[in-house]
């Protein structure tokens, strides 16, 4: 049964092709501007390179400190000593590392000049991320110890710096606003929109100008608290609020006066979208509001021009539904064929839109405007696409179904 | 005619409920797109109010360095007075143009209140980025005397300020002292909103602001440049130089605004053909159907250009049907001065959004219509 009504839908589609042009455009490019975005979303925050563990990861980023009457608030990152004292000497964590967030620099190459992103680490940050060595090795704790000049940097950077791609960049020197580091390793770059680890030269945190010996509490460094597995982030996160809990209010800092003080450990997506929710409910309502419209408009413009185009091609079949039915079919038996060919049409326009979607994310990865971008199609992307389908599917096709199984025999013959 | 089109309209508005409902969202989607156009488009045009070309800021860090740093940023400056290459070096906070970095501050003057983006430079700022200042003049060191410090600002913080009064010479905030007024500043670029701006003068015991701002011959390059890092790098040891060409940071500002316009103009341009084509097919099914009846008009006398204007006319009549209840929606934006924005914008956008639609469904109705006045009365009639 369900073939034949797959071949009579195909049959009408070769019927008039500009109706079935219009419909397939309708549905692949909505479909398409999903999957980009849904590829984009999952690029921003899920585990890819070189933060493959971001799911069982709690991110300090961000201390907020307020005065008494709340009025004045200063919040950014923190100093290394306070995270030193605080997150490193967790005990539930896997691991514990310590990074600045990147900041920016210049190198000279000749009369050339390269536009440097440059990052403080410890040892541990190397163990926490993932990253692709594609020569040398990451610094160690022994490096740190000794306060060695030593840098990681990435394949970009090494092509600008050492023009001779043939020979190994380990052991060369780099020369980063006057001070010579030694190259001890080259990774793969992790892309702009990985701010925790996008940079372009790496060093460890006691190379000259990290500022870690700065004792107030605010500073230029955050942290990632890696769990061994997913259920104990709780654990993590209990245990670090306990101790931020212990340290004594108010503080008295640079003439200021801080009587509350609020340092979360939270997962990625939560640290950004927090970020952006800090505005209070007003803004929260109004961002919220504008979402919910453009996904209406996005999903919503589209289904109603399919139902518009539907609805008025289904009286072209009245005949052939006014023999069916005078041949006894029950009304059921029709909307079900017509919401079968409504899926029909919908899946084959998933197909061009999947198309689509891997011709413009290659476009993106290749075009360079986001180095090192890894945008995919991946099976939860490509899962939500198709439900997106199943559901678009259903609402152009329920509507002209419906009309069309109050047709009576009479009329529909007639025509 | 026009009346009479209504009927017709009204008589079947049950099947014409979707199509109304379709030009309403694509009509509330322009309104949108148009709003975001036109917002940019008006701040694009109200003038930058500095020179940014040839001009680099060095970003000096002290980082560890605490002591006499105040005394060590003055030796900077002075040194890089010296180069031939140089032609004018200034001093100025963190938020220099085209940063990241921002820095507000309420201003009072008769009880009046404005908050308005503040910077503090030195006496060779106006000079270092090609301002005029078109009532007074800029500061210079000399000025600071007795209670009060100078202060130059914008027109548009002179006209939130002060209105239509002279501006020279009053008092604000009980410590400055206006002593020019300067046209725009827009410090994010062209397409920041045009907003009031206090410049102070800087005193000379000041640490902390690190921004160097110097504006170079034309031609000079990364030589010099790498040569000015260097020479300041062994004058101050431990301290971080990093050097922004405003050119450069003006590229980035610039993406920040014009990337998600883009993107929203390019899903929505898709969106509009996607409805237009639609429209089309059920105008031309619609037409279609009418076969008889145009058939009929015809025979009784009615001119082919009769015709299509009837159908345009029917569709011009819907479209008006539902940007009025799209007006409905979109002048509450004015009304509750949603997003702050002058409601002149919403009106400009208002009407560019009902210019476009009419010209969708009368492109989408011109191909249709013709093809029904082209109808010859015999044969629609035969087939009835």
């Amino acid at each position: 049964m369900l073939i034949n009504y797959i071949k009579i839908a195909w049959k009408v589609l070769l019927r008039h092709p500009f109706y079935t042009f219009i419909t397939l455009f309708g549905i692949s490019l909505t479909l398409t501007v999903l999957m980009v975005l849904t590829s984009f979303l999952d690029h921003l925050f899920s585990s890819h390179y070189p933060e493959t563990n971001r799911d069982r990861s709690l991110y300090i980023m961000l201390m907020v400190q307020r005065d008494s009457a709340r009025s004045g608030r200063s919040s950014g990152p923190m100093s290394f000593q306070f995270l030193n004292k605080y997150a490193k000497t967790l005990k539930t964590p896997e691991r514990v590392s310590i990074f600045s967030a990147f900041n920016s620099s210049n190198a000279y190459v000749g009369s050339q000049r390269i536009k440097l992103n440059t990052k403080f680490t410890d040892a541990d940050f190397w163990r926490v991320m993932d990253f692709d060595f594609l020569e040398g090795k990451p610094y160690s704790e022994q490096n740190i110890t000794n306060g060695d000049y030593v840098a990681v940097i990435t394949d970009d950077f090494r092509k600008q710096y050492f023009p001779d791609a043939t020979e190994s960049a380990v052991g060369k020197d780099v020369e980063i606003e006057n001070i010579h580091y030694k190259v001890i390793g080259v990774v793969k770059g992790s892309p702009v929109t990985r701010p925790i680890t996008y940079a372009d030269v790496y060093f460890p945190y006691t190379a000259p100008k990290s500022n870690y010996q700065r004792s107030d509490m605010r500073g230029g460094f955050m942290s990632i608290l890696l769990a061994k597995n997913k259920s104990d982030l709780k654990a993590i996160n209990d245990e670090f609020q306990d101790r931020i809990n212990q340290i004594p209010l108010p503080i008295v800092e640079n003439d200021n006066k801080y009587t509350y003080l609020e340092v979360k450990s939270e997962p990625y997506a939560a640290n950004f979208i927090g970020q952006i929710l800090d505005g209070g409910p007003g803004l929260k309502a109004i961002l919220f509001g504008a979402l919910a419209f453009i996904l209406f408009m996005l999903l919503g413009l589209p289904a109603l021009n399919l139902v518009n185009v539907n609805v008025s091609r289904i009286m072209e079949r009245a005949s052939e539904i006014g023999i069916r039915k005078a041949f006894g079919a029950p009304i059921q038996t029709l909307v079900w064929q017509f919401i079968v060919e409504n899926i029909f049409i919908t899946l084959i326009g998933g197909a061009i839109a999947l198309l689509l979607t891997s011709g413009i994310i290659y476009f993106i990865n290749s075009s360079g405007w986001i180095a090192y971008a890894d945008l995919t199609i991946n099976l939860s992307v490509f899962l939500i696409s198709i439900f997106v389908c199943l559901i678009f599917g259903f609402l152009s096709g329920v509507l002209p179904a419906l009309r069309m199984s109050r047709l009576s025999i009479a009329d529909a013959l007639k025509s | 005619m026009i009346s009479h089109l209504f009927r017709l309209i009204w008589n079947k508005k049950k099947a014409h409920t979707l199509l109304i409902v379709e030009i309403w969202a694509s009509f509330m989607v322009l309104f949108g797109l148009a709003t975001l156009i036109v917002v940019n488009v008006g701040n694009y045009r109200e003038p930058l109010g500095f020179a940014y070309e040839n001009v680099w800021a060095i970003d000096l860090n002290n980082n560890q360095d605490t002591t006499e740093v105040a005394n060590k940023l003055g030796r900077i400056v002075q040194q890089l007075k010296t180069y031939p290459e140089v032609e004018s070096v200034s001093r100025m906070s963190s938020n220099f143009p085209f940063s990241a970095n921002q820095m507000n501050d309420g201003v009072e003057y008769n009880k009046r209140n404005v908050v308005s983006d503040r910077y503090v430079t030195d006496e060779n700022f106006a000079q270092t980025l090609g301002i005029s200042v078109t009532d007074g003049k800029w500061y210079r060191n000399a000025d600071s005397v007795g209670k009060y410090r100078p202060m130059v600002i914008n027109e548009k913080a002179k006209e939130e300020l002060f209105g239509n009064e002279n501006a020279l010479g009053k008092i604000v905030s009980d410590k400055f002292r206006v002593v020019g007024v300067m046209d725009n500043f827009k410090a994010k670029g062209e397409f920041m909103t045009n907003k009031p701006a206090v410049f102070e003068l800087m005193e000379a015991k000041n640490s902390w602001s690190n921004i160097v701002l110097i504006k170079v011959k034309p031609g000079t390059d990364a030589v010099f440049e790498a040569n000015v890092v260097k020479n300041i790098a062994t004058m101050v040891k431990g301290w971080s130089v990093e050097v922004n060409y405003l050119t450069d940071s003006r590229k980035n500002q610039h993406n920040l605004v014009l990337v998600p316009v883009i993107i929203a103009a390019i899903v929505s341009g898709f969106l509009l053909i996607n409805v237009a084509l639609g429209l089309f097919g059920v105008l031309n099914l619609s037409i279609a159907k009418r076969r008889g009846e145009i058939g009929l008009r015809r025979a009784i006398g009615a001119t082919g250009s009769g015709i299509s204007t009837q159908f345009i006319g029917e569709i011009w009549v819907l479209a008006t049907f539902a940007m009025l209840i799209g007006l409905l929606f979109a002048v509450q934006f004015p009304l509750l001065n949603v997003f702050d924005l002058a409601s002149g914008t919403y009106m400009t956008a208002i009407g560019i959004a009902v210019l476009i639609i009419y010209g969708i469904v009368t492109l989408c109705a011109l191909f249709p219509s013709r093809q029904a006045a082209l109808i010859q009365p015999a044969t629609a009639l035969h087939e009835e």
